[in-house]
């Protein structure tokens, strides 16, 4: 057996598949899509090729583009700093909780990652409508009616409107992942630092955030690349409007390529939306490059 | 093991996956071939996933009838919403799969790039002789003056509207813009949405500024005169228009978030009688027979033109209305015969237009008047009677006339413009900005 896995024929033959599956699925469309993305193929016929025109169009004229690139970094920092803190935080009272409760919060928090996200975006268009919408309801109770907003309706609402959508989508999984990574500190440090004077506050601020570093660096970048990708809540909720207000990446290539029969031009975007999500993690691996604790 | 065995093991397997692989494949072109000479199998791509009502039902009907008078034919249907079903279409165009029939949207931007391809067969004149399609309703189905396509519909716009909403509140239904106006105040100080409009969708307002731009000139060529010329943006009446339209905005004349709204929510504001009118096409005829909706709601529904404005020339008359679904047959398909056997025993006015109409499910392409036998609905009656008054008619409406880029750029602009994110001035320099760029 040995030998026969040792003979370079068997090797090959045996990575042939994978190297064949990686090639056609994953190779040659890239290098397809780079070569499409200089055509102005629409789909239906043959394609011409004409060079960077795609490229210089996006860059220097598609203020769209640029507006999605923006609203999904908006996202991305939204999810880095808004969503991230308040799960790391909830992580922690759920570890210290303890006991059955521990268990029935843990599984709370995890159920909108299990329902389909069609299913939560139409919920939250109904949360939102400004007529029969739970919001809108909640504020004229509170007597902060002049707060109400058409919320995915309205220019200056919506993107913002959109982005909480997705924090709340994607809550659990950022939840899930620190508290497994709490669960992989070992109590004695802890039981160490208290012994050394260490407590509350500097208990997490010395012990487990520069402990969770690893777990943080992955939750980020998960977190920026959804951001990058994030395509069906928009599509479900706003698809983009009103105009481009809420528009996304993801979502534009789709309707450049789909509505307006651009393929061409929506395969240019994927290559720039490709080196955009490459540029944005090499980044975030900058930041993190730091040495790691060991324990 | 010894080696050997183990080389020869190795083999055998490999060799025993490869002619099972190569089996299923023939399998597939062995079952198709002999299949053509026992039954013959049409494959029918239908844009119309509900069978049960509509105008689904009316296609599922006709196919169930012609399999049940040819039972040698097959028919496979394969239905997707239109999205998914342009989606889909691509896809099989891309790799030369075009199912045998299809359904087309009969634009230049969805139909002409499918003409010019080759990929639809010819219908001769002669074949839809007595068949009552009038030549401008075929226009838009033809290239080079060749027939590829047969509509299926009658599309026209009309403002439906709540006899019930407008009798309690003592509001008249409005016959000039101004009149409009003042309704949609008094609704809203009821709290009552004065139009349901599915602004998410785009198209519609894009289809109400140009029931503006006609109800202000008269001239249903005018706008796409202004974009073919390219000289929108200093055109007063396009400028008029779209200030009409966004003051219909400022006075709340849709419901509240319109522009997140989808078709289903402002079909079901509308018919949860929460709104007093809605505007939409005619395809909505089957909403006076829906058993979904409340009885209530299907004794106060009715139809009306749209509004003319005071100090413009538009009369109510002077409709937007063309002609949008419909099929045709594929070029290369294999059972092409009988596959426009099929297009033709549907399209015969004696099937579609005549049972359609009759079961109120359609307002078919062909002349329906001769079928009409006094039962019909208000709405079929009042959707007749505004149609056969028509004094001019648009034909393909402005942001479907042109590419699909340019579609899906205007209609975006349109809805930019009720979201207030550019002025009625700006809009217009987009739209000349995007005809220099679209339009040859």
């Amino acid at each position: 057996m040995q030998k026969v896995l040792s003979d370079k024929k068997t090797i090959l033959l045996l990575v042939l598949p994978g190297l064949l599956i990686y090639t056609f699925a994953i190779l040659f469309p890239i290098i397809l899509s780079i070569y499409l993305g200089m055509t102005d193929w629409s789909g239906i016929g043959k394609p011409n090729f004409i060079g960077l025109e795609n490229f210089k169009k996006i860059i220097f004229s598609d203020t769209t583009f640029w507006k999605s690139l923006r609203n999904a970094i908006f996202l991305a920092l939204a999810y880095v700093f808004v969503q991230h803190p308040i799960a790391l935080i909830f992580a922690i009272m759920i570890d210290k909780i303890g006991g059955k409760p521990e268990k029935v919060f843990r599984t709370i928090f995890f159920i909108p990652c299990v329902i389909p996200v069609v299913v939560t975006s139409r919920m939250w268009v109904s949360l939102y409508d400004p007529q029969y919408g739970l919001i809108n309801k909640i504020l004229d109770f509170l007597h902060l009616g002049f707060l109400k907003q058409q919320w995915l309706g309205d220019m200056k609402t919506a993107l913002i409107s959109v982005i909480i959508i997705c924090m709340w989508q994607g809550f659990g999984w950022a939840l899930l992942i620190y508290y497994a990574g709490l669960k992989g500190i070992p109590e004695e440090l802890y039981e160490a630092a208290r012994i050394d004077g260490a407590t509350g506050f500097k208990l997490y601020t010395k012990i487990t955030v520069p402990l969770l570093k690893p777990v943080i660096k992955v939750n980020f970048t998960i977190a920026i690349i959804y951001a990058l990708k994030q395509m069906e809540t928009v599509y479900l909720t706003t698809n983009g409007g009103p105009g481009d207000a809420s528009q996304f990446l993801a979502n534009y290539l789709y309707i450049r390529a789909f509505n307006s029969y651009q393929y061409g031009y929506a395969n240019a975007i994927s290559v720039l939306f490709v080196i955009a999500c490459l540029a944005v993690n090499i980044f975030f691996q900058k930041i993190f490059k730091s040495e790691n604790y060991e324990f | 093991m010894s080696k050997r065995t183990l080389k020869v093991f190795i083999s055998v397997l490999l060799v025993t996956v490869m002619i099972v692989s190569l089996l299923a494949g023939f399998q597939g072109t062995f079952t198709a071939s002999a299949s053509t000479k026992k039954t013959v199998e049409i494959k029918f791509f239908s844009n119309l996933p509900d069978r049960t009502s509509n105008q689904g039902k009316l296609e599922q009907m006709l196919i169930d009838s012609y399999m049940k008078a040819n039972p040698n034919v097959k028919i496979k249907v394969e239905a997707l919403q239109d999205e998914p079903y342009k989606q889909k279409f691509k896809v099989y165009v891309a790799t030369n799969q075009m199912p045998d029939i299809f359904m087309v949207w009969g634009q230049p931007s969805f139909f002409l790039p499918v003409m010019k391809g080759g990929y639809a067969a010819e219908i001769k004149p002669e074949q839809i002789k007595n068949y009552g399609f009038k030549t401008s309703s075929l226009k838009d189905f033809m290239y080079n003056g060749k027939i590829y396509g047969l509509p299926r519909n009658t599309d026209f716009m009309v403002l439906y509207y709540n006899k019930g909403l407008f009798s309690k509140y003592n509001v008249k239904v409005p016959t000039t813009f101004s009149e409009l106006l003042d309704a949609a105040k008094v609704f809203r100080k009821n709290g009552i949405a004065p139009i349901a409009i599915n602004g998410k969708d785009k198209w519609i307002l894009a289809i109400l500024y140009q029931e503006l731009v006609v109800k202000e000139s008269g001239d249903q060529k005018l706008i796409y005169d202004a974009i073919s010329k390219k000289s929108v943006s200093k055109n007063q009446i396009l400028l008029k228009a779209a200030k009409d339209l966004v003051e219909l905005v400022n006075v709340g004349g849709f419901q509240d978030a319109f522009v997140a709204a989808d078709y289903g929510a402002a079909n079901n504001l509308f018919a949860q009688e929460k709104a007093a009118m809605y505007y939409m096409g005619s395809w909505e005829v089957g909403m006076a027979a829906n058993p979904n909706f409340s009885d209530s709601f299907k004794k106060n529904v009715d139809a009306t033109y749209f509004p003319i404005i005071s100090g413009g020339k538009g009369k109510k008359t002077d409709i937007l209305a063309w002609h949008g679904g419909g099929y045709a047959v594929s070029a290369n398909s294999k059972v092409k015969n009988e596959a426009m056997k099929l297009l033709l025993y549907m399209m015969h006015p004696t099937r579609w237009a005549k049972i359609g109409w009759q079961q109120g499910l359609v307002v078919p392409g062909q002349n329906w008047e001769k079928f009409m036998t006094g039962k019909e609905t208000v709405l079929q009656k009042k959707l007749t009677q505004i149609f056969s008054s028509a004094t001019s008619v648009s034909g393909t409406v402005w942001q479907d006339a042109f590419t699909p880029n340019f579609k899906t750029e205007a209609e975006t602009l349109c809805q930019m413009l009720v979201a207030k994110a550019i002025t009625p001035e700006k809009f217009l320099s987009k739209i000349e900005e995007l005809a220099k760029l679209e339009v040859k």
